[in-house]
């Protein structure tokens, strides 16, 4: 049920959302933020904040964009390059930093 | 440091912890309701008081404020001792022999409660406010993060920052008591409900976009703020009483401390009875997980009835597990 970000973001990151998140669950790539859906809360904050609205709701994202419903899960469930183990849920963007990578989907964007 | 001794205690005044201490009182069980907000209502009152809830039994739509409200009602009838403003820290359990163990748990202001049971109807955990960096040093002295009452703003040059439904809630409120307000947003969109904005456009509130609060003047006491929308110059104005509305962040906080069983790193694991593995402790409401579990407040309240049912009889274990119907126990309300 959580809010999910797509293709709009790549390569602009202007992360208002990053701001406004009360559980500060948007994480940084190199060029795309995503929303972790195990700590989403769904309160939807993030949406209206986004200067390119890259953000939806997993239920409401437009036909083109719908791989990112799974491609924002997949940069927590499965390991990044570069990475040993998949991040989960770690409980805050603060604690992790920039993350610094991005899943094939936006990589090969 | 005070010192409360209670049946129960409740962790979180959202809206399931609130219909959880009208619950203890139904069972006779005197009640205290701790939460690190000011205000009760919890995620209701700190981030969407204003959106029309549709999916409450029995209110085909009632908006944040008004359910928050009502609940509050209902569990007045039991006089709750609401402990506000502080979070739950530490647990401390003391072994009783011919009956529950005492739980101490001490709040972030030096409160002891001493209980017998624990509900925590904790949500997301923890809210802090969103600090305002260029002011965090005057905290107290003019900075504010949240308006309980207008009386400290009769009279003062108020600036506030935000766009949300607290910031512009407040403009509202302090508007008619003080010497001005000026309304700062970083951005030219309001998140805050439309109509609460019509309503703060046509006063005589003065509201920059597109701005921050970038310095604060003052050593003792707040006397200015600096105010930049981008490319323009600075321009200070005169101000007394800074309230940054920037929202907050949430975190399970200090409950990771009390032994209890974690699920994904933020919820607690919960039996059908709503026991979490720590005795004596329950817990309801999107905090809790089990198979199956769906958050939303209408399964929190049903949990929470469940939740204090259930510590009635861990206090007493001749107590029916079953509280009877409302129906049957006369005015609930003292006449």
């Amino acid at each position: 049920m959580p809010y999910v970000i797509a293709a709009p973001c790549i390569d602009i990151m202007d992360k208002s959302c990053m701001e406004e998140c009360p559980v500060d669950c948007i994480y940084e790539g190199e060029r795309k933020l995503y929303i972790n859906p195990k700590e989403c809360i769904d309160c939807g904050a993030c949406e209206p904040v986004c200067p390119v609205e890259a953000i939806s709701q997993d239920r409401r994202v437009d036909e083109e964009h719908t791989d990112h419903v799974e491609d924002n899960r997949r940069f927590f469930v499965e390991v990044l390059p570069g990475r040993d183990a998949p991040l989960g849920a770690p409980g805050g963007a603060h604690k992790t930093g920039a993350i610094g990578v991005d899943t094939p989907l936006v990589t090969g964007a | 440091m005070s010192a409360v001794d209670v049946d129960l205690l409740i962790v979180g005044a959202g809206p399931v912890g609130l219909y959880g201490a009208f619950y203890a009182g139904v069972r006779g069980l005197s009640v205290a309701v701790v939460d690190s907000l000011s205000q009760v209502g919890g995620q209701v009152s700190a981030l969407y008081p204003e959106k029309q809830i549709l999916d409450v039994a029995g209110f085909p739509s009632v908006t944040g404020r008004t359910l928050i409200g009502n609940l509050v009602e209902q569990a007045a009838a039991y006089d709750p001792l609401y402990l506000l403003g502080q979070e739950a820290q530490r647990l401390e359990r003391t072994v009783v022999d011919d009956g529950p163990d005492l739980l101490v748990v001490t709040t972030s202001s030096g409160t002891e409660v001493t209980c017998r049971a624990v509900v925590v109807t904790g949500g997301i955990g923890t809210f802090t406010p969103r600090a305002l960096p260029a002011g965090e040093q005057l905290l107290g002295r003019g900075l504010e993060y949240f308006v309980p009452s207008a009386q400290a703003y009769v009279g003062t040059d108020v600036v506030i920052v935000g766009g949300g439904d607290s910031a512009v809630d407040w403009a509202l409120m302090l508007q008619p008591v003080a010497a001005s307000v000026t309304l700062v947003h970083r951005r030219e969109a309001f998140r805050a409900h439309h109509g609460s904005l019509q309503a703060l456009r046509a006063t005589d509130v003065r509201i920059i976009t597109g701005a921050q609060v970038s310095e604060t003047v003052g050593d003792e006491a707040l006397e200015a703020v600096v105010v930049t929308v981008k490319g323009e110059p600075p321009q200070t104005l005169p101000c007394q009483r800074l309230v940054a509305a920037l929202g907050f962040t949430a975190n399970l906080g200090p409950l990771r401390e009390w032994g209890l069983e974690l699920h994904d790193n933020r919820h607690l694991v919960v039996d059908s009875a709503m026991r979490t593995n720590v005795t004596g402790v329950f817990a309801a409401g999107d905090v809790n997980d089990y198979d199956g579990k769906v958050r939303l407040i209408a399964v929190g309240f049903g949990e929470v009835a469940t939740a204090v049912n259930n510590a009635a009889v861990h206090l007493d274990p001749a107590a029916q597990l079953f509280p009877g119907h409302s129906t049957d126990l006369g005015a609930l309300v003292p006449a």
